[in-house]
């Protein structure tokens, strides 16, 4: 259970890393009236989820890795 | 819940004045409250043509149906069902003459002399997603969900959820989450011992349980740049062994198949990813860039860049040409083949997906409203060049002439079709 738990800590100490740098990353203040562009669907990281959803089911057929994107997801005998 | 907005217009003093109030306003709990959208349904379409050069070939149909509620909630269904057909790579290696066997489901196999040996294969696999999603205060959304999926050697039943609340005025989006997934792998004919000849095990189903985790992160940096960063660990666990796929006995004088062993993979995996985003707005136009690291205990490191560029028409239309690239290291028990008379190792695979490996992918979508129906067309297409190692440097004797990794050529067409009613 122990060494369990160090592998967990160990496997989140680059993602809280990349995080917290991104957190403190750049000092400007976007207010709310000028998110306007940012609010369109179009801005969205995953503007597109079902054609995004084929891509991750074609590639991870295809290929050994997967993630990144979302947690869960359908299951698969593909590969 | 971020407010949708019409994109920017032209400017004009009298209608930045009026949007800024709008938007001010928007951020007094009360007038927020009296903005919300109206109860409305939406559906969506798709239809996956899919094809491998002489090799698989897929039709894969789904139909999305989302609720949404006044008060921000959604209920979205989701059915899909994939028709899979045409034949793919055994692991074994070529022959100088022409190879048959039988495979594990009673095909007879024949290979031509020089060429990978190819297993004929057809599946259907039935696809059920749910997922509900809960605003719980102004800064915090909640999403559940669930899936059950069934084809003729696998079932997949699983559950996840993910918490997101927004931080520092909304410039910072957190995204905490997790599934868990109870599968299970009966291949047809019976499981065969790892390693072996074939040899029947049981005919039972094998467990195996998929567990992931989520850590995201989105922050606003400017009117048109933002970025993300989520990292996903997946522990898996039980039979991760592809049943049907073999490895070649070399002859060591010349390296002539002279037999065939099962596939047999650890029975643990645990998979890392890093995956950086950004969403840039110049001019009209959207950038997406993205760039995942990967690594897991089987040895498979990876790189993936993948961009593409949306270029709005007019009349709510838009092209987005893609491009990705994709590269892998091979896994630390991938072999091109055992040779005769050698001791074996514990875990075995010639499997090309776990070999080294690379991707590219072209291709773009093109959207529009037709002025005959209401909703959105979508028509992607894609054509993606597969390669992996074709000369390896264990390959001995005849293999050295041969083709051991020919490039896959994949061809895809997804239309997808939206609408409100």
């Amino acid at each position: 259970m122990k060494v369990q738990m160090k592998r967990i800590c160990r496997a989140a100490a680059r993602p809280l890393l990349a995080l917290t740098l991104l957190l403190i990353a750049g000092c400007t203040t976007v207010q709310p009236w000028d998110r306007d562009l940012l609010a369109d669907k179009k801005m969205s990281f995953n503007a597109s989820p079902m054609l995004l959803a084929i891509d991750e089911h074609i590639y991870f057929s295809k290929e050994a890795s997967m993630g990144g994107m979302d947690a869960g997801g359908g299951g698969c005998g593909c590969n | 819940m971020r407010v949708q907005l019409e994109p920017a217009k032209a400017p004009s003093p009298l209608r930045d004045a009026l949007h800024t109030a709008a938007l001010t306003l928007l951020m007094i709990p009360g007038a927020a409250k009296a903005q919300t959208p109206p109860a409305a349904d939406h559906i969506d379409f798709t239809n996956l043509l899919y094809g491998e050069q002489s090799r698989t070939q897929v039709v894969e149909p789904i139909v999305r149906f989302t609720h949404l509620m006044a008060d921000g909630q959604s209920i979205s269904a989701q059915v899909g069902l994939d028709v899979i057909t045409g034949s793919s790579p055994t692991g074994a290696l070529p022959s100088g003459s022409v190879q048959t066997r039988t495979s594990a489901s009673g095909h007879v196999i024949t290979s031509p002399a020089g060429q990978i040996p190819m297993a004929p294969f057809h599946d259907t696999r039935l696809a059920l997603e749910g997922e509900w999603k809960k605003p719980v205060s102004r800064y915090v959304i909640t999403t559940v969900g669930g899936h059950f999926s069934r084809e003729k050697d696998y079932q997949s039943l699983g559950v996840n959820g993910k918490i997101s609340t927004d931080l520092m005025r909304r410039l910072v989006t957190i995204t905490v989450g997790g599934g868990v997934s109870h599968d299970s792998v009966f291949p047809v004919g019976g499981t065969p011992a790892g390693l072996s000849d074939g040899t029947i095990i049981h005919t039972g189903g094998n467990a195996k349980d998929v567990t992931n985790v989520l850590l995201g992160a989105s922050r606003i940096l400017t009117r048109r740049w933002m970025v993300a960063v989520n990292g996903t660990q997946t522990y898996e666990r039980g039979y991760l062994t592809e049943p049907y796929k073999m490895i070649t006995i070399m002859g060591h004088v010349n390296g002539t198949p002279v037999g065939e062993l099962t596939d047999k993979r650890p029975d643990t995996r645990n998979r890392t990813s890093l995956l950086f985003s950004s969403v840039y707005h110049p001019g009209d136009d959207v950038a997406y860039t993205s760039y995942r690291y990967y690594r897991d205990t089987w040895g498979v490191r990876s790189h993936t860049i993948d961009l593409k560029y949306r270029h709005d028409l007019g009349g709510q239309s838009y092209i987005e040409p893609l491009l990705r690239y994709y590269q892998q290291t091979a896994a630390s028990f991938y072999t091109v083949g055992f040779l005769e008379g050698a001791p074996l190792p514990n875990f075995g695979t010639s499997d090309y997906r776990l070999g080294r490996l690379k991707t590219i992918t072209v291709g773009g979508t093109y959207g529009f409203h037709p002025d005959f129906m209401a909703g959105e067309l979508t028509i992607r297409g894609q054509y993606m060049r597969q390669s992996g190692d074709s000369s390896p440097p264990n390959a001995i004797g005849i293999q050295r002439k041969f083709d051991l990794s020919p490039p896959v050529n994949v061809f895809a067409l997804v239309l997808g079709y939206s609408f409100d009613y």
